[in-house]
This record gives C-alpha cells, sequence and structure tokens, in this order.
C-alpha cells in the first residue's frame, strides 16, 4: 500500500474490488467476439494469423505485486493475474457472462442431467487429454482433493463460502466427479468458476499444504508455467507447449509490479511496459493517455461501483430521511465529469449494469439542494445557530471516511463536505492507511460512512447476500460482509429465494424487487460504476476487457503481436 | 581491546532486544492488520478472516506472541511472511541488493564529490567558491529527497528525455550500460544529502590538520604548499572522514528508503514501505533487525576506526 | 540517524586562531541573519497574509481549476478543484511552521527531561535511560516514523506526536553530555552540599548552563519537524484534507507533475526555503553561542 501519489485508488491496496470488467468495443479495430477460452477466436480482417509457435513476451505493468500464488490461499486480485495464467478452472465465463467449460466437458445444469434434485446433487464431466505442467495426467482426483482441501481444518483457504456446503466428493470415473449440497445455492456455478484445481500429486506430499514448496512455484495446467520470480520487481512466465487449449502464442509473460500508479502510466508512455490492466490509467492521465501514438487506451465498465457506505447505526446516518436527503444534494455529475473526467457512470442501483439482474427501472437521482433542505425540514433537522441542522439535541454532522492518499477520492470528499454544508449537514473528513481502514474499522463496523469501491455480488453471480442479509453483520455475530448493518425482513426473504432458485427469469424478477427497495431504502449511496481505464501498445492482438474476469489477462495465453 | 570489543557486543544485544520489543509492540499495538487487505475486496467472509486470524496465532496475547518470535529469532528462524509465505531472511536478501548497490554507488559519489568540495573550501576559505559551497550544502541538507527526485524525474526524465523515470534495468534487457543508466537517477537524488555531510566534515576536519603543529613545521621548513597538502593534510584528514560513513548508515538508509519510492527501485525501502502498509509483520520485524544490526555495525565500526585514526579518544567514552 | 544529517554528524571542530574569526562571523552572521528575517517573513506572512487575500484556502471553485501561476486573478494560480494556492499556501505554512514549532517544543521537553535524568542520576537510571535512547536511534528515523504512524490516526496533534516521538533522542543525548560533565563542575558540587533537592540542582543549576546547545538544538530541531511532516505526507501517513500543510500539498501535487509542475514546485520550494533558513540560523548560533559544542 504503499501509498504513493496516485490518482483514482491508493497504490497500497487494491480497491476495494476494481473487478470483473466488461467488454467494450475497442476502438477502430472492432470488438473481438469471444468464443470461450480454448475455441477459436473470430478475429476482425486485419488481424494477422497466431504465430506458428510461441514468439516474443509481453510485459504487463501491475500498480500492486502478486504475492500469493497457491489459488486457493488468501490473495488479493492481482494475484489472480498470476493464477489465471497458471491454473484453469471447470468452467470460466465469457465477456457476455456465459460460462464456457475449460476443465469440465460441459456445465452441469439441470437440464443436462449434471445438476439435480434441485440443486442438492452435482455431477461433472472433466475434459480428457489435459496434463499439468509436470506431464502429469489431469484428474477427477485433483477435483476432488481441491475441493477437499478447501475445507479441511488448519488449511489457510481464502474463502470457504459455498463449498462449505460440499459433501460426499465421489469421483465416479478418471473423469468424473459427483458430490452432493447440504443445501441449494444457486451461486455456486459462479463460485467455481472462479475455483483454480492444483495438482493433489504435488500437494499431497507436503508435509503442510500451508508452506508447501508449490506455494512458490505452482504448477497447474494453464498456458503459462512458473518461470522466476524477482520479489518486489517482477515475475516470468513461460509458455506452456502441452496446454490443451489454443495457444500460448507468446513465448514470456513479464508481470511488473511498478508501486504507483503514476510511475506506472510514466512507464507505459515511454514503453517500459506494454499494457496496464488492473487498477489502470489514473482518471487525470485518460484525455493525455488517449493522444499516446503507438498506444491504445480503453475504457472499461467494471462491475465496482464508488458508493457512498453509511453505518446504519450512526444516530444521525440511521434516519433515512438524512440519507435521501444527502443523495439528493450529493452532486455526482460534478463528481464524474470533473473529478474523473467524465470517465465512469453514473448509477442507481448495485448490481452492475452489464448484468442480467440488473434494474434498468429505478427512480434516476437529481442534484436537488432544494428538495434535500425540504426533506430535512419536513423530518425535524433545524437550522441552528452554526448553520448547522439539529433534531433533539443531536447535531447533523459525521465523518467520511476513506483510503489516505487516493488523490481523486480526497477531491470528491472536499466537493461534498461543500455541497453539503450548504443544506445544513456538517461533513468531516476522517481517512485512514489501508491496513487501518479495511481492519476492525470496517468489519466491525466501526466507521460512520465510508467511500468505498466494490462489487456487490458472488463472483459473477448477483447475489448480494453476503452484503446485505440481516444475518451476515460481522458486528452482531453474523458471517459476511454487511458493514452497514441493514436490516430489512423483506430482504432478507428476497435473499433466500434468489439463492434456492435456480431459474433465471425468477430470479431476475426477485432481484428487481431488491433493487427497489435498496434504491428506496439507501442502505448505501450509489455514485458511480466504474470505468476504469486500460492501455497497451499497438500491435497486441488478443486483449480483450472481461466484465466476468477479475483481471483482464483471463485469456493471455491467446495474445500475440501482429508482425 | 577484546574488551572493548566484548562490553561493546554485549551492549549491541542489549540493545537489540530493546529495539526488539519497542519494534514489536508498535506494531502489534497498531489499529488495523495483516488481513485487512483481504477484507477490503469483500469477497471474503468474516468467517473466513476469524479463521485465519487464529491460523496465524494473532488472537493469542501479545506477550505469548513476543516470546515465540524472540525464540524463533534466537534460533535462527525469522519467520514467514504474511505476504508471499516466504522465509523472512529469503525476502530480505532479495532486496538488499538494489539497495546496496543504490547505497554504495551513491556514497562513493558523495566521497568524491563532497571531499573535493571540502577540500577546495578548507584550502580556498572564504572564497566566493567556499561561500557558495556553503550554501549550497546546507539547501542540499533542507531540500526534501523526494522532492529533489521528483525534480529530477521531471527534469530529465520527462523534460529532457535522458533518464528513466524508475525501474533497475529494462527488462529483456539488464546490460551493465542498462543498469549504469537507471542507476544515475537515484544515486544522485540519494548522494545530494551525503555529499553535503561529507564537504561540511571534510572542509572542518582539512581545518584540523591544517592547523595542526606539524603541519605549520612542515611549512616553516620550507617544504612545497602543494606537497604538504597532499601528504600530510589529506591523509590526516581523510582518516576521521571514514569514521562518518559508518555513522551515516541511519541516514542512508532512510534516504534509500525515499528514493526507492521514488524511482520504483525494488529495494529494502519499497519493501519495508509495502509490508507495512500490509501490516505484514515478521517482514517488518526483519527489517528491523536487519537495520538496527547493520546501523550497530556502523557506529562500531566508526568507533574503532576513529580510535586506529585517533588513539587518543578514550574508549571508556560512548 | 535523523533527516537532518547535520544532527547527525560527527562533532564540529573548533577552527584556529589565525582564521579571521571576524571574516567568519561575519559571513555567519549574514547567513543567519538572512535566515532569521526569512522565517519572521514567513511566519508574518502566513499569520496574516490569508486575511488580505480575496480568496479562502479552503474555497472550491471547479471553473478555475489549474490556473497557471501569474495568468489571472489567482496571484500563485489554482489546484485541481480551483483553490487558491497562495491561500493555501499560507494557511499550510501555518500548519506546518506550527507543527515544526509545537513538534520542537515537546521533542525538546521529553529530551531534556530524559537528558538531565540520565545525565544527573547516571548509575541504572541513567545507563537505562540512555540504553533506550540508543535503541530509538538503531531505527532510521523514516522507518521509526513510518512503524509509528501505523500507530496513530493522522491528523494535527497526533503528527506533531509523531514527529516529536522520533526526534528527542539525539536532544537527549547532547543534554545528557552536558548535564554529565557539568555535574562534576564545582558549582554542582557545591549546591549538592549545600543540601539541594535534586530537582532544584537539575532546574536551577545545571539547566541554565546547558542552555546553550539546548538553544542550537532546538533550532535545528523545527528544521528537522517541518522536513519530517513533508516525508509523512509523501509517504501517506500526512495531515488529511481539508487542512492543507506544504507536505500534503507536495503530496497531492506528483501526478500532476507532468501537466501541472508548478503545483508541486511551489510547496517544495516553500519547504526547502523554511528549513535552510532554520538551519542557517541553528548553524549561525551554534558558532555564537559555543563554537566547541559538540554535537552528536
Amino acid at each position: 500500500m504503499t501509498k504513493i501519489s496516485d490518482g483514482s485508488v491508493t497504490s497500497a491496496f487494491p480497491m476495494p474490488a476494481i473487478h470483473r470488467r466488461d467488454m467494450l468495443a475497442l476502438g477502430a479495430g472492432g470488438l473481438l467476439a469471444a468464443t470461450g477460452l480454448g475455441s477459436a477466436r473470430a478475429q476482425t480482417k486485419a488481424a494477422p494469423p497466431p504465430p506458428s509457435k510461441p514468439t516474443g513476451q509481453v510485459v504487463v505493468g501491475l500498480s500492486q505485486e502478486p504475492t500469493a500464488f497457491n489459488p486457493l490461499m488468501p490473495g488479493i486480485e492481482v494475484d489472480e493475474t498470476v493464477w489465471m495464467q497458471i491454473f484453469n478452472t471447470m468452467w470460466v465465463a465469457d465477456p457476455k457472462g456465459n460460462l464456457m467449460p475449460d476443465l469440465a466437458r460441459e456445465i452441469p445444469s439441470e437440464a443436462n442431467g449434471g445438476i439435480s434434485e434441485g440443486g442438492l446433487a452435482w455431477k461433472v464431466k472433466l475434459r480428457p487429454g489435459v496434463t499439468w505442467h509436470d506431464g502429469t495426467p489431469f484428474t477427477a482426483e485433483d477435483v476432488k482433493y481441491t475441493l477437499e482441501l478447501i475445507n479441511a481444518p488448519g488449511f489457510k483457504a481464502r474463502t470457504r463460502v459455498g463449498h462449505a456446503f460440499v459433501k460426499d466428493i465421489k469421483v465416479t470415473g478418471p473423469l468424473e466427479i459427483s458430490w452432493r449440497m447440504e443445501k441449494a445455492y444457486a451461486p455456486y456455478l459462479a463460485l467455481l468458476s472462479n475455483t483454480f484445481i492444483v495438482p493433489k500429486h504435488i500437494l499431497e506430499k507436503a508435509a503442510d499444504p500451508n508452506t508447501a514448496p508449490f506455494n512458490q512455484t505452482p504448477v497447474g495446467t494453464g498456458p503459462f508455467k512458473w518461470g522466476t520470480r524477482t520479489p518486489g520487481d517482477n515475475i516470468q512466465l513461460v509458455a506452456n507447449d502441452k496446454f490443451h487449449g489454443k495457444g500460448p502464442y507468446l513465448e514470456r509473460a513479464v508481470l511488473k509490479y511498478v508501486p504507483d500508479q503514476t510511475a506506472l502510466y510514466a512507464q507505459f508512455r515511454t514503453g517500459q511496459v506494454d499494457l496496464i490492466i488492473g487498477t489502470g490509467i489514473p482518471a487525470n492521465f485518460y484525455a493525455e493517455a488517449v493522444k499516446l501514438p503507438g498506444r491504445k487506451v480503453v475504457k472499461i465498465p467494471s462491475a465496482s461501483l464508488e458508493m457512498l457506505m453509511p453505518n446504519l447505526e450512526h444516530p444521525v446516518l440511521k434516519d433515512k430521511a438524512v440519507r435521501k436527503a444527502l443523495y439528493a444534494s450529493l452532486n455526482k455529475q460534478a463528481i464524474i465529469d470533473i473529478i474523473y473526467y467524465g470517465l465512469h457512470i453514473p448509477t442507481e442501483s448495485f448490481t452492475p449494469q452489464d448484468s442480467w439482474a440488473y434494474n434498468p427501472n429505478l427512480p434516476k437521482h437529481v442534484y436537488d439542494p432544494a428538495l434535500a433542505n425540504k426533506i430535512l425540514d419536513e423530518a425535524g433537522w433545524k437550522r441552528s445557530g452554526s448553520g448547522t441542522r439539529m433534531k433533539d439535541g443531536v447535531p447533523l454532522t459525521f465523518a467520511v471516511s476513506t483510503t489516505t492518499g487516493a488523490a481523486l477520492r480526497e477531491q470528491a470528499q472536499q466537493l461534498m463536505m461543500q455541497d453539503w454544508a450548504q443544506i445544513g449537514a456538517k461533513m468531516t473528513i476522517n481517512n485512514m492507511p489501508a491496513a487501518v481502514i479495511w481492519g476492525e474499522f470496517y468489519t466491525r463496523s466501526k466507521f460512520e460512512s465510508l467511500i468505498v469501491g466494490t462489487a456487490f455480488r458472488t463472483v459473477i453471480d448477483p447475489d448480494p447476500a453476503a452484503r446485505f442479509a440481516s444475518d451476515a453483520i460481522p458486528a452482531k455475530n453474523g458471517s459476511g460482509a454487511n458493514q452497514m448493518q441493514w436490516q430489512n425482513a423483506e430482504v432478507d426473504k428476497l435473499l433466500k429465494d434468489g439463492q434456492t432458485t435456480f431459474d433465471q427469469e425468477k430470479r431476475k424478477a426477485i432481484y428487481w424487487k431488491l433493487q427497489e427497495i435498496a434504491r428506496e431504502e439507501l442502505p448505501i449511496l450509489p455514485i458511480y460504476q466504474y470505468a476504469p481505464v486500460e492501455g497497451y501498445k499497438e500491435g497486441l492482438i488478443g486483449y480483450e476487457p472481461n466484465v466476468n474476469a477479475r483481471q483482464n489477462t483471463w485469456n493471455m495465453g491467446s495474445w500475440y503481436w501482429a508482425r | 581491546m577484546s574488551g572493548f570489543l566484548l562490553q561493546r557486543l554485549m551492549q549491541a544485544i542489549l540493545l537489540l532486544l530493546i529495539v526488539s520489543m519497542i519494534g514489536f509492540a508498535i506494531l502489534h499495538l497498531a489499529p488495523g492488520g495483516p488481513l485487512s487487505q483481504f477484507a477490503a475486496g469483500g469477497e471474503m467472509n468474516q468467517e473466513d478472516l476469524d479463521r485465519i486470524i487464529e491460523q496465524l496465532g494473532l488472537n493469542r496475547p501479545l506477550p505469548v506472541q513476543y516470546a515465540e518470535w524472540l525464540w524463533r529469532m534466537l534460533s535462527g528462524d525469522w519467520g514467514l511472511s504474511y505476504r508471499d509465505q516466504q522465509p523472512v531472511l529469503h525476502i530480505i536478501a532479495g532486496h538488499l541488493g538494489p539497495t546496496l548497490e543504490l547505497m554504495l554507488s551513491s556514497t562513493l559519489l558523495a566521497m568524491l564529490i563532497g571531499a573535493w568540495i571540502g577540500i577546495i573550501g578548507a584550502v580556498k576559505r572564504y572564497s566566493l567558491f567556499d561561500s557558495i559551497a556553503t550554501i549550497g550544502t546546507m539547501i542540499a541538507l533542507s531540500i526534501p529527497t523526494f522532492w529533489f527526485g521528483l525534480v529530477v524525474i521531471y527534469v530529465f526524465s520527462v523534460g529532457l528525455g535522458w533518464l528513466p523515470s524508475g525501474n533497475r534495468f529494462t527488462i529483456g534487457d539488464g546490460s551493465f550500460l542498462n543498469r549504469l543508466h537507471h542507476l544515475v537517477g537515484p544515486c544522485i537524488v540519494l548522494a545530494l544529502v551525503s555529499t553535503a555531510v561529507w564537504s561540511r566534515y571534510m572542509r572542518s576536519s582539512m581545518l584540523d590538520v591544517i592547523n595542526q603543529d606539524f603541519v605549520r613545521t612542515a611549512r616553516a621548513k620550507g617544504v612545497p604548499e602543494r606537497q604538504i597538502l597532499m601528504k600530510h593534510v589529506l591523509r590526516n584528514a581523510l582518516l576521521p572522514m571514514i569514521t562518518i560513513t559508518g555513522l551515516h548508515v541511519p541516514s542512508l538508509l532512510s534516504g534509500a528508503l525515499v528514493t526507492e519510492t521514488v524511482f520504483t527501485w525494488p529495494g529494502m525501502g519499497r519493501l519495508f514501505l509495502d509490508s507495512i502498509s500490509y501490516r505484514d509483520y515478521p517482514v517488518v520485524m526483519g527489517i528491523l533487525m536487519f537495520t538496527a544490526v547493520m546501523v550497530l555495525l556502523g557506529s562500531l565500526l566508526a568507533d574503532l576506526l576513529y580510535g586506529v585514526a585517533d588513539p587518543r579518544i578514550a574508549r571508556s567514552g560512548r | 540517524m535523523s533527516l537532518d544529517p547535520t544532527l547527525d554528524a560527527l562533532p564540529a571542530r573548533a577552527e584556529g586562531f589565525w582564521n579571521s574569526r571576524g571574516m567568519r562571523r561575519f559571513r555567519r552572521h549574514k547567513l543567519a541573519v538572512f535566515g532569521a528575517v526569512t522565517i519572521i517573513l514567513m511566519t508574518l506572512a502566513c499569520v496574516f497574509g490569508p486575511m488580505l487575500l480575496p480568496y479562502s484556502d479552503t474555497f472550491i471553485d471547479i471553473r478555475q481549476r489549474f490556473a497557471p501561476p501569474f495568468s489571472g486573478p489567482h496571484i500563485l494560480g489554482t489546484d485541481p478543484l480551483g483553490r487558491d494556492i497562495l491561500a493555501r499556501l499560507l494557511m499550510a505554512g501555518r500548519i506546518s511552521l506550527a507543527v515544526g514549532f509545537c513538534a520542537m517544543v515537546l521533542a525538546m521537553g521529553i529530551g531534556i527531561a530524559v537528558g538531565v535524568a540520565a545525565g544527573y542520576y547516571q548509575g541504572v537510571i541513567g545507563a537505562a535511560l540512555m540504553r533506550f535512547v540508543d535503541a530509538m536511534l538503531c531505527f532510521p528515523t523514516i522507518f521509526l516514523l513510518l512503524a509509528i504512524s501505523a500507530l496513530i490516526q493522522p491528523s494535527v496533534p497526533s503528527i506533531v506526536m509523531l514527529i516529536a516521538m522520533t526526534s528527542w533522542m539525539e536532544v537527549a543525548r547532547v543534554v545528557e553530555a552536558q548535564i554529565r560533565s557539568l555535574r562534576t563542575r564545582e558549582f554542582a558540587q557545591a549546591a549538592v552540599a549545600m543540601g539541594s533537592s535534586n530537582i532544584r540542582i537539575m532546574v536551577r543549576e545545571l539547566l541554565p548552563n546547558a542552555i546553550a546547545p539546548i538553544v542550537v538544538a532546538a533550532t535545528l530541531n523545527v528544521a528537522h519537524a517541518i522536513l519530517a511532516e513533508s516525508y509523512i505526507s509523501f509517504l501517506g501517513y500526512g495531515i488529511q484534507p481539508p487542512t492543507p500543510s506544504w507536505g500534503n500539498m507536495l503530496e497531492n501535487a506528483q501526478s500532476y507533475l507532468t501537466s501541472a509542475p508548478w503545483l508541486a514546485i511551489i510547496p517544495g520550494a516553500a519547504i526547502t526555503l523554511a528549513v535552510t533558513s532554520f538551519n542557517f540560523v541553528g548553524d549561525g548560533l551554534r558558532d555564537a553561542l559555543d563554537p566547541r559544542m559538540d554535537l552528536p
């Protein structure tokens, strides 16, 4: 975290999640249609064919350092850049949100019998002819081992969400596996699209999988093999010529860590890195970056939202009228247009606009300080001598916290402060370093309000139960991430229904209703949906933003340079 | 001599123990923790976070954690990084090279230029050169290093395009010339302060010697001025200067941290900053102990050399 | 071990008799006077300047953002939110100078207390205190600043504390050495013989006699503290907005280094000027008060 200067996000930590990019036109070159991992891609006429053998290298610039290489253990988003190259999942989501088989032969569904008994029994057929980087064949035993390891006591698994329901894992053939679920859980399909399969034959030999040498020199089935690592600087990956899919076409991929977004951008400009992904190019450089010769700079919507997250137990912010007034006098357009150079997309929903579950019919936000004043007057918040409103002896003051060093967010904060002062709401700024703010201050709901950028869904599934369910409040001994402490019985019921329904149209109705309630109750004040900026050198073919992948290196195996 | 060394050694061990206690207490009492980075993503549940806290043993009383850390440390196990699960010593070793490269090259540069400025300043006292040097060194001591670094980048990288704006070498190149090219900027920035220190002390050390009896005697005997300077003054003035290098270790480390940050140099300073941000306790503690050892070695070296250079210095003193 | 190597360095030696002391004093004097005048002018400007300006340091006028210096009504231009840079520079000066001064007072307080106690009692207490001082000095300043900054929430008082906590050790050393040598002098022995209380001897007899190095250390300490504030801001643990300080103005300017370099140049120059001035004064005082003084 180091925070050093940066544009919109703190460099030290991931901003909470800018992930899952969306597909967007890549400019004049036209859109590259995705047909899934490993299958032939439709290229535009102009694109030359890929080389016959892996050639050349690409230098990917990252503003955080990948350090965790066991894909089942705790890691941050940037670590997935590595996992995606080394490992594979059973299926992956393409930019449109369709799941495409990878290590599996087909996606289990109620239609093909892969999922039965109302979601309690699962069966997966695996792809033949896949080998680990060391030549050992990949089998169903590896999948079984992976799922069991996640639940093994003592193993530092990143998350057991969903996996904890899995039991009775049976290998029914060399490439066939089945298991049962303790309860029907629709988002599990999505969770598995982010569960990388690890090799049993290597990890079972380790005395303690937590400290296995494998965690430093991972072996997988992916398009690239582990090469070398210079800590604090770069990681080099080399082509896996036995890869089961198409590619890889690059001989070597270098993941270069530049711990500062401004410096990273400078190196992109001078050509020291070939592309910037992840935290991307700071918004304040966008206008300049699009004019760079020999560089393609693209705006890519992501599933992350920037929001003001109030603590609903705070004496002032628990009042719905206050939240409505603050929202009405939040000058969203000024923040987006001026501070973020018009990059991001205003939104009313917690669901990303690209999702099938997104409800486009929510009331539109209008910047209306007069309305805000009216709401507060009616709710009994009276102006006092100092200009700050009071109600029952409580002054309308609250603090807004965010990560220190997020320069553009700090600017947005100061703009909000000035706007809200005009309706008699006194906002103070209480920013903290990332390691402090995202500690107990956040997880145990000790904040008054936060500005965060995060995604309210479960991997690529629209289920926000971990964020909204009243049994997901850590400050009240719940398990989840409902840090604003929202409690709403109707919402709880909808969330439960959403998890146990497998039919997409029925689920859609449930989530539309949920979004309506959230827009009315304002448990979060949505500001915008991210549209980060990534850039790459002209001549790089195959780069394709994917809102459903956690990093845009998701298809790096099929990248190559035009000659 | 050996008694002196033994005493210094005992003292150093005591100091290291206090250093470790201070460091451990500060780190572990600080709010936040190593799991913040995961909580920020929103992907891990509270259950997951609590489980990992317990697996790391971070929910135990502080003295227990300290005792365990100390015990392992004494048996040579510096622990594993929370961030990348590697042994701490291994990580430090991996980042030491770039930092040493930077520190040594800038010290060398500072010695050469600083000594030159100091010598000329002492020989031509109160000349225009001396006055400008005096003011210049004072300004050099007052400029925020990182700001100077930014200015260097702005002028020489962004403006003139002479120097790369960061990194240790170009990926895929890494030849000696390429590395040298990358070293120029950070080296100049880090050397600025040391140059000022060197020139100030070189000047006063020179003046000190010039005024001593043997120099005046030589001068009275009609030995040529140039020969006096080279044979007598310089040699005697340089000796105590060596000690400065030893005492200068901590400020050099501080400067290296800042310089590495500005020039995205993958050294110990960057590692420390990242580790603090991620609350990677074992690595932070490791670096603190490692730098403390370096600092103590530096001052021991300074003491020893000072004693050699000027045996009149009483060993009993600190 | 401090940011300011003048504190880190070896003893400055006395210079010989045949050097023209008058010349040297004069030149030193000129620089010291220059420093003192600059400090006074800066302080006056920061205290009264904001009242004379038509702009407030916090007023956001987004349409006026990024105005370069000397190009319009804003003399030094505007920042990314369209705030007047001159107004911010002066308000920031108030904060930075105040932080520097308060941190110095606090650091001197701690340093003198520890130094006097250690120098007076010596023995076990003195040794324990001085070992603690030595241990603190084993941390390179910035490493210590960073480690302690993890403990605090960034605000003006806590930044003052932070800086003081990392800069009192040198003072303690200087004072301890002085007191230790003064303790053996006749007047101190006489006071002991007359049965004066320990506290009285320390405060009334010894401390006034050690005032020269203390004054010098205090001056250099202000320079150190102003510099430290900018480092903390640069490393991301500094004073939070909307309060401006020279350090956080500089920190916020980094991403605009190519498009609006004046944002970085102006506060950087202000820091350098202030720190240089304090260092000149400190240097001059050192010469004037006690040319033989031993600063560690």
